[in-house]
């Protein structure tokens, strides 16, 4: 009997990281935290964008029960409000209007009547709030010593299908709050930032006689031609020192996944299978994860680049036409149901290599286009349900899901 | 370093100017509207059509590309398959006649496209098969293969956008489009 228990203790710590493993619910046991505006500067209109956001951001980082009741108090105080007095942490905070339009925040996290931490913050406009909202979450949970939500801090590539062959390509926020059309008219998709730093991506412009992958500079508001094919031209994944292209081609029809260096402006072709080769990632510097047709449906299959050895990924699914990858870790989007004459659910699943475990991530409508975040934290996707476009992001450890939708237009791809 | 990175958020998207008229339009988010100087248009050049010129030679029955292109056949695809069933074979092999016919000196481009499950590369990329089958279709029934390309859409060019099976079925297609 004990060497069955320790061999149960055993395999349940060895288990225990294993992000494909569910975390139970633990929502009654995460610490309160309600939020208390102390501004002066704004009308109520502008208060409460900025307390809607901030609250949206405090509940993405899964670390509080955050109270969702707007009450305002003196930055000064001593002491909490009465309302909040039971709280095991009040964030106040005060936004005073700057020069030029200029927004500041100065902010204060209290914890049994004392201040524990505190910090200010400004923008040059008051329009890009949101930005100081999600740089407060990041503060918080750097401050509550949990792992980094750097991913909060980036932004959000995504193209929106306006009219059949027309889209527009946008720079939003994590939570499409702030939107910022970049390149209007025209049919342009699959955009996917070129560099870590997000001041550069390509697109895929279908506007020309063959598809064509293109590069803009934002800084230098250059726009480059790179390569054309003809029938299909995706930057599918950019490797971590930006000099290394994942493309999906179609040479003659056939489409297949290349790689291009940026320095040479050469091009390799890496799969040879006569059906559809598409969707690479990078698994690490030498591993790519692919969709292939291959077994006569689509699934994720894995190849060393510079060998041939190409493997199966995914055993779970019978279509299976999407995925991403970090380290040990593939989300991939699984077809659930298989009718042409109604509505399909699409789900994404996550499996570790290490393991047979396989996470289901999403419940209902179709969910698509899984991306990790660098860190492996969170995955950001696309989620149509009901005529409803939105973004959503998964934290992983947290199990917990949050979707940001899109007032208008239908999402077709996007990076972060 | 927090406040540099917002602003360096808000400079790149200020400094993205425009470009050539047949690129797609960059916004800039500098916008200052200035009112319009009136200005006096030139005068606008006429042109006279002499009598002989203007008689159009009522025997030819040369069609106009929009004409073809709008009898050219649209060839539909089962849910998640890009072969071609017998029917869709006969459409394209009418095709492949007027490519020999009226369209002779045009080049054609297929516009592969599919139902709206799923906007990924594996979506795209069953388009491109699709326009893929019809190309060697036709390049069976003896077209050139140089006059032929082809493009995917995906799920981002419907002629229907309604939640029924007729409408996905519908967009689960084939476009010919000619080219000069």
């Amino acid at each position: 009997m004990k060497i069955i228990f320790s061999l149960f203790m055993l395999i349940s710590l060895s288990f225990a990281s294993d992000a494909t493993i569910e975390v139970i619910k633990k929502v009654d046991s995460l610490p309160s935290l309600a939020v208390e505006d102390a501004s002066v500067s704004y009308n109520d209109t502008y208060k409460m964008q900025f307390f809607k956001s901030l609250i949206a951001d405090l509940n993405v980082i899964s670390l509080f029960n955050v109270d969702r009741h707007y009450r305002t108090a003196s930055y000064d105080d001593s002491s909490v409000v009465v309302e909040n007095k039971d709280m095991n942490y009040v964030l106040r905070y005060s936004m005073i209007k700057g020069d030029n339009g200029a927004l500041s925040v100065v902010l204060k996290l209290i914890n049994a009547d004392k201040e524990v931490f505190s910090k200010s913050y400004k923008v040059s406009n008051d329009k890009l709030f949101m930005f100081v909202s999600h740089a407060i979450a990041y503060d918080v949970n750097e401050f509550m010593g949990e792992p980094s939500v750097e991913w909060m801090k980036r932004k959000v590539i995504f193209s929106r299908i306006v009219a059949p062959q027309k889209s527009e390509i946008v720079i939003a926020d994590y939570t499409l709050a702030y939107q910022h059309v970049i390149i209007s008219g025209g049919f342009n998709v699959f955009p996917k930032w070129a560099n870590r730093a997000q001041n550069s991506f390509y697109y895929t412009s279908l506007d020309g006689l063959t598809p064509t992958l293109k590069h803009v500079d934002v800084a230098k508001s250059k726009v480059t031609s790179v390569l054309s094919s003809d029938g299909m031209m995706i930057c599918s994944d950019v490797s971590d020192d930006g000099k290394t292209l994942l493309l999906t081609m179609a040479k003659d029809g056939q489409p297949d996944i290349y790689t291009y260096n940026t320095t040479t402006q050469k091009y390799k072709r890496e799969t040879f299978y006569g059906g559809i080769d598409v969707n690479a990632q990078f698994m690490n510097r030498d591993t790519i994860v692919f969709i292939s047709s291959r077994l006569g449906y689509p699934n994720v299959f894995s190849k060393k680049l510079n060998t041939n050895q190409i493997e199966q990924r995914v055993y779970y699914g019978r279509s299976n036409s999407a995925c991403s990858a970090h380290g040990e870790y593939i989300v991939y989007k699984s077809r659930e149901t298989s009718n042409a004459f109604s509505d399909n659910t699409f789900n994404l699943h996550l499996i570790s290599t290490k393991t047979d475990f396989i996470r289901r991530l999403t419940a209902v409508g179709v969910n698509e286009f899984p991306r990790f975040s660098r860190d492996g934290d969170a995955i950001i996707f696309i989620k149509n349900y009901k005529s409803q476009s939105s973004i959503g992001i998964i934290r992983l450890n947290h199990n917990k899901n949050y979707l940001f939708p899109l007032k208008y237009g239908k999402l077709q791809s996007m990076d972060w | 370093m927090r406040s540099l990175v917002l602003l360096s958020v808000a400079t790149a998207l200020l400094v993205f100017s425009g470009c050539s008229s047949k690129e797609p339009v960059v916004d800039t988010n500098a916008q200052e509207v200035q009112a319009p100087v009136v200005q006096e248009v030139e005068v606008v050049e006429t042109e006279v059509v002499s009598v002989d010129d203007s008689m159009v030679d009522a025997q030819s029955n040369a069609m106009s590309m929009s004409d073809i292109e709008n009898q050219l056949p649209a060839i539909y695809f089962a849910f998640d398959k890009f072969d071609v069933d017998a029917k869709m074979q006969e459409k394209i092999s009418a095709a492949a006649a007027m490519g020999k016919g009226e369209a002779s000196s045009y080049s054609v481009k297929l516009e592969g496209n599919c139902d709206e499950w799923g906007s990924d590369e594996y979506n795209f990329a069953l388009g491109l098969k699709r326009a893929d089958a019809v190309k060697k279709a036709l390049v069976a029934e003896g077209i050139d293969a140089s006059r032929v390309s082809m493009v995917s859409y995906g799920e981002s060019n419907p002629v229907c956008s309604d939640k029924t099976q007729e409408c996905w079925s519908k967009n689960r297609r084939v476009n010919f489009k000619l080219l000069p």
